[in-house]
């Protein structure tokens, strides 16, 4: 019992290391802890495969960089939550954060005529 | 299914909202260019005050003597035309979407809100209808023009409830609800609907003839 615990610990331990490195692979719905409790179902998107078959190699396609109100597509930040540079209220020019989720994956799915348009679609029950 | 409501989001949209403004304007305009026609002389008589009076009278419940005489009736037609107005107006998804298009956004109730209102104007849609089926006097005068009325308002409070729960399926009832929306705004200005863009005017019309012809109160 005594060596047990720690082993346990250990486990669990580097069992949310992984989990961490590759949860974007494990990722099926959208639920940031910055929008706080959601008022609709978390948005599906599977992230791996979603990617794979919407055929997005460039990770920079999402993940942009940017600062003071400028987006710079040059600067990948692939693994920086869009909450960190998108506030919930958003500030002066700046995208709030529940707009830049809709405005990125809404825009992409009109602009390629594939993909989830309307509410229900994303937010499903 | 993209390409379905792309086009009900984008062409159709802007051809109901047309439809039903222009269409508005025409009506008055044209019932306007009637009543100088037919009846110049009561065009004289419209009066700010008059008219006025007898708005602000009918719009208080149970004031006017008209809403005494069936007080069921009086409270389905309050609660109906209220939540009909604030629940599309003021729900999430929609402004939502005045802000995706257009960049406007501005106050919203909460969804667990507008979900009751919703029922409340089906409920309401429900008690017209058994009242034209059920009261014998409504009943002789019912058309088929009541009836269209009813279910065109009918549909997108119904279709928006069944898409916003998921029930059935979900990619045909939004664009049904989007369509039904878009019957509504059409045919605003060519139904019954009509008292809508008419009603103000009509009261006025009333209480300007009322007040300063037969110096009575037309409440
Ligand atoms: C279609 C848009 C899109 C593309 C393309 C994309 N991602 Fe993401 N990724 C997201 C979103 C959205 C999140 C969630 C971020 C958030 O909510 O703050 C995310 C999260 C992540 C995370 C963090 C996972 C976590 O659990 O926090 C990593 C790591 C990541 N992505 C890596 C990548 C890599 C590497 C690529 C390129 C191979 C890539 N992404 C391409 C949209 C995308
Ligand atoms: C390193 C900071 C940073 C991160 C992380 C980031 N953004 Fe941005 N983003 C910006 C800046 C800066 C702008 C430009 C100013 C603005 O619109 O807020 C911007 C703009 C946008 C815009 C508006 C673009 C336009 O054409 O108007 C969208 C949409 C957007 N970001 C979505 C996202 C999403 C979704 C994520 C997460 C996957 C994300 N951003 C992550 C910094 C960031
Ligand atoms: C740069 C383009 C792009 C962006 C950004 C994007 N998507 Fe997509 N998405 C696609 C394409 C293309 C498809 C259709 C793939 C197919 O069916 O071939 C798709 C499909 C989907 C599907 C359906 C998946 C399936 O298995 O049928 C969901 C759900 C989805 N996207 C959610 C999102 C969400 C949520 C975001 C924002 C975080 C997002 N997408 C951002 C391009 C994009
Ligand atoms: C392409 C996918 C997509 C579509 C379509 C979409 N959303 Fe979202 N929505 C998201 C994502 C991603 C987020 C942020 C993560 C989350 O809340 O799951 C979000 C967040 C939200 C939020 C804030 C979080 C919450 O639940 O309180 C609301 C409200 C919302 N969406 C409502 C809507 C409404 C209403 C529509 C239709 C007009 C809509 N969304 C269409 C993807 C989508």
């Amino acid at each position: 019992m005594k060596r047990t615990l720690p082993l346990l610990l250990l486990a669990a331990l580097s069992l949310a290391c992984v989990q961490a490195a590759f949860s974007q692979q494990d990722m099926k719905v959208l639920a940031p802890a910055a929008l706080g409790k959601l008022t609709r179902p978390a948005a599906q998107f599977n992230h791996d495969p979603h990617n794979e078959k919407a055929k997005l190699d460039d990770c920079v396609i999402c993940h942009h960089g940017g600062a003071d109100g400028k987006q710079d597509k040059s600067v990948s930040t692939e693994g920086t939550p869009c909450a960190d540079c998108h506030k919930v209220k958003s500030v002066g020019k700046n995208t709030g954060l529940q707009r830049a989720y809709h405005k990125q994956c809404i825009d992409c799915h009109k602009a390629k005529g594939k993909g989830p348009v309307a509410c229900g679609q994303c937010h499903k029950r | 299914m993209n390409a379905a409501y792309e086009f009900v989001t984008g062409p159709l949209a802007w051809l109901a909202w047309g439809i039903f403004l222009l269409g508005s304007a025409f009506r008055l305009a044209s019932m306007y260019q009637l009543a100088k026609a037919k009846d110049a002389p009561s065009l004289a008589f419209m009066s700010w005050s008059y008219s006025l009076r007898s708005i602000v009278n009918w719009l208080i419940p149970f004031n006017a003597l008209g809403w005494r005489k069936s007080p069921a009736m009086t409270v389905a037609t309050f609660v109906f035309h209220i939540c009909l107005l604030v629940a599309p107006i003021f729900l999430v998804a929609h402004v939502m979407l005045w802000d995706q298009f257009f960049g406007v956004s501005y106050v919203t109730i909460p969804d667990s809100v507008t979900d009751i209102l919703t029922l409340v104007v089906i409920g309401a849609c429900l008690f017209f209808a058994g009242r034209r089926f059920l009261q014998p006097d409504v009943r002789y005068l019912t058309t088929g023009k009541d009836w269209l009325a009813l279910v065109i308002v009918l549909a997108p409070f119904l279709t928006g409830f069944l898409a916003y729960h998921q029930l059935l399926d979900y990619d045909l009832m939004v664009i049904l609800h989007v369509v039904a929306g878009e019957i509504m705004l059409a045919a605003i200005p060519f139904t019954r609907l009509s008292h809508m863009v008419f009603a103000v005017f009509t009261r006025a019309y009333m209480g300007s003839e009322f007040g300063g012809v037969r110096h009575a109160r037309d409440w």
